[in-house]
């Protein structure tokens, strides 16, 4: 076999392991491992490169936001402030109809501000909207498919975690991406707002009424949310505005989210524990998953996969339209058994340089910023597609009464509107582009 | 009994990388306190309305930490090692069971056996080049660029983050063959994460 036989063939290796519950970081550390040691014919230069390869990507400054934008999520939390930005959209939008779902996405949309993560907001604002739509008549599936969806803006509004790492990837401003970030996540906000609207409409019953608020009131609820709008200012200003680097943004929010909790009595040395297990978890997780994608993509770029693809797509004179449409649909399909930050980490290697050749008619920057928006909200709708989005599964198992499969149905509405979203995005790439400089 | 250390050794390990993390969180918090406030103590505005005040401020050293990065790498890479335990004996994984929850229970568990052993066999090979790693940067006494320390005490921090990673996972690879083997589960998914 020759080399680029060999790492042609690590693509079904990878895949088989995965697809046997292998974890993704660890067949991936497995296939660049066994992959690098058949090229080079021994383990010697494997061996070699891990003497200093877990210290180096563990100890990646960049990276270091990671588990700093996941206590900062946690922390704000404990400090109240997803309980505060439900009460506030609700005060708003809780008499329409469905409007307490509206207000549950507005909520998610507000905690996708200062929340990196897809999982924590689906969880985080479950916990505290879940039990008000049931009180208001709103039907299970139909409540968990909201907040399932609604948990995907944590991502796509920054900060977040997967766009860091496409930023460390593509070596690209992370900056800069929070910033093209920015309207589409609030396209998507709308977007299942209207989902919804539509969702009550067909099915009335769905829904049930909720007084309406006096606007007196509605300000005082809206008063408490000052410290999401300060942490979001201070982190997301600050980095843009360049006052520090996004790793010191990230400790600023989460030591600003600490004090908020502290002062409303959130964080206590037993929540204090807490957090640290749940960043513990789900930061030890990422990074193995950073540390088998680097080893994998090392052995990768060490068989020329990556330049024989782009070579091949660019000679066969392919409409740059048409590869992008067809890897935004891969990412679609896989999407819907793998996590996004594997799915970005595996692939983006090997996809970020056909893409990177092709002519869209923007700057090679702007490319990169787009194409990343796009895979961020490609890859987020397989959290919320079946069989697998884990953010169904998240929800679904704070609802013991629903079952599954209402999840499923009421999610399709979810799923159309950020379909719909996507082409719209491909169609006029100036809406990601617009707040760039 | 074993049980309840390994669990506890995971715990434990877990906090001591929160506190590492918290205080790096603490010390950059610091370092751009200081800068900010260094620019406003050499700012035009502040040396004409109270030049003496800046000048003390200043040569208290007023001031980001020097080398605050490289403590924060260090640090860091730690926390993250010492992260690991807790991920393992909770199986805190991402993996994918859309094909394998089909099959029949006795193979799911010879399949998390195999898994887990692998696993086990992968952390303990990361410590050990993780050592040889440290034994080479001794042997030619490399130092941080600002701060001089020697990058071994760095290493061997992560090692001794490594190492417990790696006595999680030989036991969590053997809990799992025991598990195959007489059809008792000893240890749940995701148990301990919750407290």
């Amino acid at each position: 076999m020759s080399t680029l036989e060999i790492g042609i063939a690590s693509f079904p290796a990878l895949m088989i392991l995965i697809f046997l519950r292998v974890p993704i970081g660890l067949a991936m550390f497995l296939v660049g491992l066994i992959g690098l040691s058949i090229v080079t014919g021994s383990t010697n230069v494997a061996f070699a490169r891990l003497k200093n390869e877990t210290f180096t990507t563990f100890s990646s400054y960049s990276l270091t936001i990671v588990p700093m934008f996941l206590l900062m999520g946690h922390f704000a939390t404990l400090g109240g402030m997803s309980t505060a930005l439900f009460k506030a959209a609700e005060g708003f939008l809780g008499h329409r109809k469905g409007g307490v779902a509206m207000a549950a996405i507005g909520a998610c949309a507000g905690f996708g501000a200062i929340c990196g993560s897809s999982l924590a907001t689906a969880a985080t604002m479950g916990r505290v909207a879940l039990p008000e739509l049931k009180r208001y008549g709103y039907s299970g599936g139909f409540s968990t498919a909201t907040l399932a969806a609604g948990g995907t803006l944590g991502i796509l509004i920054p900060p977040s975690v997967v766009l860091v790492i496409y930023a460390i990837l593509t070596e690209q401003n992370i900056a800069k991406l929070f910033l093209a970030a920015f309207i589409p996540g609030i396209i998507a906000a709308l977007g299942y707002v209207l989902a919804i609207s539509v969702y009550v409409r067909l099915y009335p019953d769905s829904a049930g009424t909720r007084p309406r608020v006096p606007m007196k009131e509605r300000f005082v609820l809206l008063l408490k949310v000052w410290p999401v709008l300060m942490v979001f200012g201070v982190v997301v200003g600050g980095i843009y505005r360049g006052w520090f680097t996004p790793t010191e943004g990230a400790a600023v929010g989460a030591a600003g989210t600490a004090v908020i909790a502290l002062i409303n009595g959130g964080l206590r040395w037993p929540t204090l524990i807490e957090s640290f297990m749940v960043t513990a978890r789900a930061t030890a997780m990422i990074f193995f998953i950073v540390l088998g994608a680097g080893f994998y993509n090392g052995f990768l770029a060490l068989t020329q996969v990556p330049q024989e693809l782009s070579n091949f797509v660019v000679s066969q004179g392919f409409s740059p339209w048409v590869v992008l449409s067809l890897v935004l649909v891969f990412y679609l399909i896989f999407g819907c058994l793998m996590d996004s930050l594997s799915m970005i980490l595996l692939t983006i290697p090997i996809f970020f340089p056909v893409i990177s050749v092709l002519d869209f008619g923007l700057s090679p920057e702007h490319v990169a910023i787009w194409f990343g928006i796009l895979v961020l909200i490609v890859v987020e709708v397989g959290l919320i597609t079946p069989p697998v989005g884990m953010n169904l599964f998240i929800i679904n198992a704070m609802d013991r009464e629903t079952p599954m499969i209402e999840t499923y149905k009421a999610v399709m509405f979810f799923v159309a509107s950020d379909l719909v979203r996507v082409v719209i995005l491909v169609m006029f790439p100036a809406i990601t582009l617009f707040l760039l400089p | 009994m074993l049980n309840n250390f390994m669990i506890g050794l995971a715990r434990f390990s877990a906090i001591l990388g929160g506190i590492v993390l918290t205080l790096l969180i603490v010390l950059t918090c610091v370092s751009i306190t200081g800068r900010i406030l260094n620019g406003w103590m050499h700012s035009d505005f502040m040396e004409s309305l109270a030049p003496a005040f800046s000048q003390w401020m200043l040569s208290l050293g007023i001031g980001p930490v020097n080398g605050d990065f490289e403590l924060v790498e260090s640090g860091v890479a730690f926390a993250i090692f010492a992260f690991i335990p807790l991920c393992q004996i909770t199986s805190g994984h991402a993996s994918v069971g859309i094909l394998t929850d089909k099959l029949p229970e006795r193979v799911q568990q010879f399949l998390r056996m195999v898994v887990e052993l692998i696993f086990a066999a992968v952390l303990v090979l990361i410590a050990q080049r993780l050592f040889a790693g440290m034994s080479s940067k001794m042997r030619y006494g490399e130092t941080t660029f600002l701060l001089q320390f020697p990058i071994w005490w760095a290493y061997a921090a992560s090692f001794a983050g490594s190492v417990v990673a790696a006595i999680v996972g030989v036991y969590m690879g053997l809990v799992r063959t025991y598990e195959f083997f007489t059809g008792r589960i000893i240890i749940w998914d995701g148990a301990g994460a919750e407290h």
